[in-house]
């Protein structure tokens, strides 16, 4: 029997073919398989992400915790001045000009008295004028 | 569920060859099935091992051939007691109408069967693949001169076993 002859021979027999049904089955299961395997990923992602933090804190984890306190510290002080911030402003704010007119007026009443007492002993001292928009009505009317 | 096309043009274009070379190496539908699964799978997980692939055909048999090698090691001795009970498994040929023809097919499987599955491998492929023996070396992993040989091997035990068949129908 000649050698390519038989060869063609075997070759012309057909094979059988891959059942219908099989396509169906195998593309969902390959389907369902990349589809835990990009969620495997994405959580491998996640705990590299970690492990990595972990090998650059691991050597000298005391350094590292002092550290972070430290910043927590700063943090701490940092947002504690802040609240008082608007307090420290308000100590600091000059008097209304109502209240000023009335220490004057006090301040006057108390050189009146003093002055009845002891007449000719002390001089009142002399008060400053207001500005105009200061006096109080009755001065301006006066 | 979302498919990928990519999947679907590999299955479309490769899953006939994949099916006949896994079931002549296996010579059971149901472990050409799981076989078949697992190749595609493998692709769908790791899309990337087609990335600069020259020869799709070559690599998806490649493929499919070390998924056999390995389940046939999974099984051992399992697979041995198979293999002497050739008679039962499926045939990787169509069936055929003519009586004389079916007898020739059901031969030829059974020549086939007895072939070692390294032997059969190489035949298979050059034969129903068409495949060069560079393109075997390649999908097998193995070397050309041993592709060769082999297939020269594996004709000639078939030749031996089919010639009463073969001058029969001849």
């Amino acid at each position: 029997m000649n050698h390519d002859d038989f060869e063609k021979r075997l070759q012309r027999r057909p094979l059988r073919q891959v059942p219908a049904e099989w396509r169906e089955e195998i593309l969902a299961t390959a389907g369902q398989g990349a589809k835990v395997e990009r969620r495997a990923q994405e959580q491998f992602g996640a705990s590299s992400l970690v492990s990595r933090l972990s090998a650059i804190l691991w050597p000298h984890p005391v350094a590292w915790a002092g550290l972070a306190a430290i910043w927590i510290f700063i943090f701490t002080v940092d947002f504690s001045m802040r609240e008082n911030a608007p307090a420290v402003a308000e100590k600091y704010l000059p008097p209304p000009a109502e209240v000023i007119v009335e220490v004057r007026q006090q301040q006057r009443l108390l050189v009146e008295m003093m002055g009845s007492g002891q007449k000719g002993e002390a001089e009142a001292p002399k008060l400053l004028p207001l500005p105009r928009s200061e006096r109080p009505f009755e001065t301006l009317t006066a | 569920m979302r498919r990928e096309p990519e999947l679907e043009r590999l299955y479309d274009e490769h899953a006939q060859s994949l099916y006949a070379f896994l079931l002549n190496f296996t010579r059971d539908k149901s472990d050409t099935h799981d076989l078949l699964q697992e190749v595609f799978v493998k692709l769908a997980r790791q899309p990337e091992l087609l990335g600069g692939v020259r020869d799709e055909r070559a690599f998806l048999i490649r493929l499919a051939h070390n998924a056999a090698i390995d389940l046939i090691r999974r099984r051992g001795t399992r697979e041995r007691v198979k293999d002497n009970f050739a008679a039962e498994t499926i045939s990787s040929f169509a069936l055929a109408n003519d009586p004389d023809e079916q007898a020739f097919r059901t031969g030829l499987a059974g020549a086939l069967a007895e072939l070692p599955p390294d032997q059969r491998a190489v035949v298979h492929l050059k034969l129903w693949e068409g495949l060069t023996f560079e393109q075997i070396a390649a999908a097998l992993d193995i070397p050309q001169n041993t592709a060769a040989s082999r297939y020269r091997y594996g004709l000639d035990k078939l030749r031996d076993r089919l010639r009463p068949l073969y001058e029969e129908i001849k």
